[in-house]
């Protein structure tokens, strides 16, 4: 196996990144100051990954972005300015795709469906999906370095949320690591689904990953889950899960989900997240051949940036049960009483 | 001289009325003890084979009761490892009942969703194609 920086040499030469980041977002103020918090944990995850050699790719999906307001990527290298656009793949995903294909009017944002844009387009021999408000913990790191990472193996670490000032342009290790900012006891991921934020860090190999077909697409009615989900999927699938060994750091914010999971509690089917009761620890699903987007209509926007089209025939159907599947294999079933919910 | 004679008469046989009447006496009660003794015994005797043919039948009664016994524990023991495999089947088919459970109530939260998403859409398009506020006309 080449070593991750000489895998940055062959990305330099347009080849295959070691790793590629997926990330989503868009200029909404999600969560109150979302562009600072996401150009603070981008500029620390690049400094970091840079300084290791490791050869990464910076896949972005602005998935349904407010026509009112400018695209991100319009001011992202102003603000980065170290940040090299060539290793950078920049998706704008019309925001028709969100209305057509959500099944519920209450999620504002279909985070997996993005997501899968982005891990369907993405160059790297392993992809690993995070989000806009994760710093990579120093393990982590050292391990990408190494490049000690096994194919079908999906990786998880556990998330510890820190409580950061919002007026830094830069976080360093001193403040991540500083205990006196955890704002809670840190997380302990357990087998078989070593779940809890999931969605924070999923880390896989691309050929592993486009087997599995990404995030669910069949269940658009909760984005709360799906994450969890992925991991049922990859179970069934044949895929050992595994902690990485090293947590990431999560900058608390206001409106997020960890922040007070039970504020729908009674009044499920009103969360902005959906209902958290789902099975998503008990099925499985077969997303349709054309996950991620892969039929949308693409448009050049800049260098490495396309705008993806809205074209009916990228919709996955409305409704696809057959595709909603009993797993072949699943590390535990939920206890008994979980089945069936308690309305 | 008295007692001479009669110890004298004695050694030839000879004993006085009286004493023969009670040995006569005492010869038939012992004959009777006899008698009685011997009945005793004979009925002891009967009663021994009765019991006897008593034991035997019980004994032949408890090796039927433990033949009995046997076949019946080991039918409890067939019973209760065919009950072992059949709650071991149950088991499993509960958890994939549970399993089809989950399944369908994911299939109908995506039937409720997709119903949503398609009164809303009528609505506006009905809204629209009439021109006023989507109530019905």
């Amino acid at each position: 196996m080449p070593r991750p920086d000489e895998r940055r040499d062959s990305a330099e030469a347009g080849i295959v990144p070691f790793v590629s980041l997926v990330l989503t977002g868009r200029n909404d103020g999600y969560g109150g100051d979302f562009l600072a918090r996401f150009f603070r944990t981008l500029r620390f995850n690049h400094e970091q990954l840079t300084s290791r050699s490791i050869a990464h790719e910076i896949v972005f999906v602005e998935w349904a972005p407010p026509a009112n307001r400018p695209l991100i990527r319009e001011f992202v290298f102003e603000a980065l300015p170290e940040l090299d656009a060539g290793i950078c793949s920049w998706f704008v995903v019309d925001a028709r795709y969100q209305r057509e294909l959500s099944l519920n009017p209450r999620l504002e944002y279909l985070e997996f469906p993005a997501k899968n844009v982005g891990i369907r387009r993405a160059r790297g021999r392993f992809v690993l999906t995070t989000n806009c408000d994760v710093y990579f913990g120093r393990h982590v790191m050292d391990v990408l370095a190494r490049g000690a990472l096994e194919t079908g193996v999906l990786y998880r670490a556990p998330r510890h949320d820190v409580n950061l000032s919002s007026r830094r342009q830069t976080v360093d290790w001193t403040e991540l690591e500083d205990p006196r900012h955890l704002a809670g006891p840190a997380h302990v991921l357990k087998p078989p689904y070593y779940g809890s934020a999931t969605g924070d860090f999923v880390l896989l190999d691309t050929a592993s990953f486009h087997a599995i077909g990404g995030f669910n697409e069949v269940y658009r009615v909760a984005r709360i889950g799906i994450d969890r989900n992925v991991i049922v999927k990859a179970l069934s699938s044949g895929l050992t899960v595994a902690d990485i060994g090293g947590p990431v750091y999560h900058e608390n914010h206001e409106g997020s989900y960890r922040l007070n999971p039970r504020a729908f509690a009674g009044r499920e089917a009103e969360a902005p997240w959906g209902d958290r009761r789902w099975h998503s620890g008990g099925v499985s699903y077969v997303n349709p051949p054309t996950w991620g987007l892969s039929a949308a209509p693409t448009r050049e926007l800049g260098e490495r940036a396309w705008i993806l089209d809205f074209s009916w025939s990228a919709v996955p159907p409305l409704v696809d049960l057959k595709h909603v599947v009993l797993p072949t294999a699943r590390g535990s079933g939920p206890p008994p009483g979980h089945y069936v919910r308690k309305h | 001289m008295k007692r001479l004679l009669r110890e004298w008469l004695a050694a030839v046989g000879v004993v006085s009325a009286r004493r023969h009447n009670a040995a006569l006496q005492q010869l038939e009660t012992l004959k009777a003890i006899s008698a009685e003794r011997k009945n005793s015994a004979s009925a002891a005797a009967s009663r021994a084979q009765e019991l006897e043919a008593r034991l035997r039948r019980q004994s032949d009664e408890a090796g039927k009761l433990q033949q009995k016994m046997d076949k019946w524990k080991e039918q409890r023991q067939h019973d209760f490892r065919q009950l072992q495999l059949q709650l071991a089947k149950t088991e499993r088919e509960l958890k994939v009942a549970r399993d089809h459970l989950m399944a369908i109530e994911v299939k109908l939260d995506i039937l409720e969703g997709a119903a949503n998403v398609l009164d809303t859409r009528t609505r506006v398009a009905l809204s629209s194609q009439r021109g006023g506020t989507g109530a019905p006309a």
